[in-house]
């Protein structure tokens, strides 16, 4: 595998027309990444999802030649809900569509630099190494998006054993509001999907980003996301995990400067053998900044749910409100959930606190709803559903709060 | 319309009922009192279809042999448990979980199943019958409830569901003077000469308001005393203890 990723590389670099400087970049993060390999369970980070072995029970190789002819069926593009666009073809950017916007507050770079500072995080390296076009988004100052922005990710049937690593940068300056939503179509062949993105929230802005794996797909999926917050700045942060075979979650988040807030939610519904992580780290630099963090999940068949929150409080972050929960329901005798919640503390003046608890489905609480009327299977479903209720209601954004409720049909 | 014959039952290896016979015809409404550890609550759970118990002797209901049928078939037929102690559902609109039940029941029968606006025609002239505030069926099944709350929430299921035999399962306990009139009030709204009732109770209090027609003494898994309702005045005279 290691060896095909390396001529893969070569064919790339000899293909596409880089700077120097920029091979340069590209070369030393391939280099960082064949050293390292995919990470393995013995790293602390990878501790309950060994990728080396995801990779190597799924594809026999992997192809990181990204042949951009590729189409698009207009009929798949998610249509129920009235937003901008940014539609991505087998990771490469293929329609931007702000038709509701006004352009000139909108910027986009397509095919920007690469900075040289080269990453511990070897999946990262391997991003580096192979994206191809990475997109720099700005927000201008004062700019308050009036439809949300849908990101849509989408792989051609044709596209097989392939490796797709994307970069988006986004950039809100001060006083924006931006809606997200990220989503994938659904596919049945296996490739590796390796997603990047840096956000940067800019004083008194405002992001939510729903976060939405609903389209069933045989995908391994790595998303790695750093957000950075400013003074006053809030994100709103909702994963619905659902879909892919694999996920896994990387959310680093850092509160920058005073009064930024954080409410990031997530669901993890499995089935199967699917295998989801959701893995967070929040730092809290400054002081007066607020997280919450509440993540559910519900696991069937012989599926595998990982969360791993760590909060982070520097000892300058006094006043830090930091707190995380996380619940699941084990449907299942062979399902495996793991949860390694983590403080680090080190200021005095701060509310923190942590919880992790999973458990059967209340056989009492089926018994009530059976004796009126309803069947073993809907009582079931109705108490999941409720469970799983509670973290949809955290949605602020009423229109995309309804296109998740019917999406998943959660409707309690 | 009931008929329950030489029940036994067994939780865990323990006998709690062990032979009881009892029958209800239409229309009729029956109090079991009974001590602490009689088998009361045992009693509706085996006739609700609760899982656990080894059970032996014959129930029947309407002529069908109830013990083969499922939890939910039961509801199906018309029979309602309201619980002694409501479970809360985190999550689970109460006028959603209402609906989902009374259509299940509906469809079921082979019945039209109620659209949005028959739904809320029926819950609202049931709540203000009921005087039940229906601002509680937008919130939380049973979460956050006060206990009176969650009892004539339980009534209110049953009046929506209009079930041929309910049974209440010590549903007067924990109510206030007044919410213990509202349930008793409801419950002999519901009274016909087609619905029976089967009331579990400690006290004779709630047997003041809904006048039965038996009562039945339970002890020690057996049903020991029938009689009418000066039996309930006696044994809350004398005392379980002293009957024999």
């Amino acid at each position: 595998m290691e060896n095909q990723i390396k001529s893969n590389f070569e064919k790339v670099i000899s293909k596409l027309s880089f700077t120097n400087a920029q091979k340069e970049i590209k070369e030393k993060n391939i280099d960082n990444f064949l050293k390292k390999g995919f990470p393995t369970k013995r790293l602390e980070d990878w501790k309950f999802s060994d990728l080396k072995q995801i990779i190597s029970n799924n594809f026999e190789d992997l192809n990181f030649l990204n042949e951009n002819n590729t189409e698009l069926k207009k009929d798949e593009i998610i249509e129920d809900l009235e937003a901008n666009k940014l539609i991505f073809v087998n990771g490469v950017l293929f329609n931007v569509d702000f038709k509701y916007e006004n352009l000139e507050k909108i910027e986009i770079e397509k095919n920007a630099d690469l900075n040289e500072e080269v990453n511990q995080n070897a999946l990262l390296n391997l991003n580096s190494a192979f994206v191809s076009n990475y997109i720099k988004v700005t927000i201008k100052t004062g700019y308050q998006f009036k439809k949300p922005l849908v990101m849509y990710n989408y792989l051609t049937e044709e596209l097989n054993s392939s490796g797709i690593n994307t970069r988006l940068d986004l950039d809100l300056e001060n006083n924006v509001e931006l809606d997200i939503v990220n989503v994938s179509n659904k596919s049945s062949n296996k490739n590796f999907l390796n997603f990047r993105q840096k956000i940067n929230i800019g004083q008194n802005s405002i992001l939510k980003n729903y976060s939405l794996d609903t389209n069933q797909t045989e995908s391994i999926k790595y998303t790695h996301k750093e957000i950075n917050l400013s003074k006053n700045s809030h994100l709103e942060y909702f994963i619905l995990s659902t879909g892919s075979k694999f996920l896994k979650h990387d959310i680093n988040c850092s509160l920058n400067s005073e009064y930024g807030s954080i409410s990031l939610n997530g669901i993890i519904n499995l089935n199967n053998d699917q295998h989801h992580e959701i893995k967070t780290v929040i730092n809290h630099n400054e002081e007066n900044c607020k997280s919450y963090q509440l993540i559910k999940s519900v696991l069937n068949d012989d599926s595998k749910g990982v969360y791993q929150g760590k909060i982070f409080v520097d000892p300058k972050a006094q006043k830090t409100d930091g707190y995380q929960l996380s619940r699941a329901l084990l449907l299942n005798e062979s399902v495996e959930f793991n949860a390694k919640p983590e403080l680090e503390i080190y200021a005095d003046d701060v509310k923190c606190s942590h919880g992790s608890t999973s458990g059967n489905i209340d056989e009492n609480s089926i018994f009530y709803l059976m004796s009126r009327g309803l069947s073993y299977s809907d009582s079931k479903k109705l108490l999941t559903n409720g469970f799983l209720n509670e973290v949809i209601e955290k949605i602020t954004n009423e229109n995309i709060k309804n296109f998740v409720k019917k999406t998943t049909g959660i409707e309690v | 319309m009931l008929s329950i014959e030489n029940l036994k039952a067994k939780i865990d290896e323990k006998e709690i009922l062990k032979g009881l016979n009892l029958n209800i015809k239409p229309g009729e409404v029956h109090a079991i009192m009974g001590p602490n550890g009689s088998g009361k609550s045992t009693l509706s759970n085996i006739l609700s279809g609760k899982k656990g118990y080894e059970v032996n002797g014959n129930i029947k209901f309407e002529g069908e042999n109830l013990l083969e049928l499922e939890t939910e078939e039961r509801a199906h037929k018309g029979i309602f448990l309201a619980f002694q102690y409501p479970l809360e559902i985190p999550g689970v609109n109460t006028n959603t979980f209402l609906k989902t039940s009374i259509n299940a029941i509906k469809k079921a029968r082979g019945e039209k199943e109620l659209d949005a606006i028959e739904f809320l025609k029926l819950i609202k002239q049931k709540s203000s019958e009921l005087k039940f505030d229906q601002a509680i069926l937008n919130r939380q099944l049973n979460v956050g409830f006060s206990g009176g709350e969650k009892k004539k929430n339980e009534i209110l299921q049953m009046s929506i569901l209009d079930p041929k035999l309910s049974i209440l399962d010590e549903t007067d306990s924990g109510l206030d003077i007044d919410a213990l009139r509202i349930v008793s009030e409801g419950v002999n709204s519901l009274r016909n000469k087609n619905n029976s009732f089967l009331i579990i109770t400690h006290y004779q209090r709630l047997l003041d308001y809904i006048k039965p027609d038996f009562v039945h003494l339970l002890k020690n898994g057996q049903i020991i005393k029938s009689g009418n309702f000066e039996l309930a005045k006696e044994l809350e005279k004398v005392g379980y203890e002293n009957f024999n």
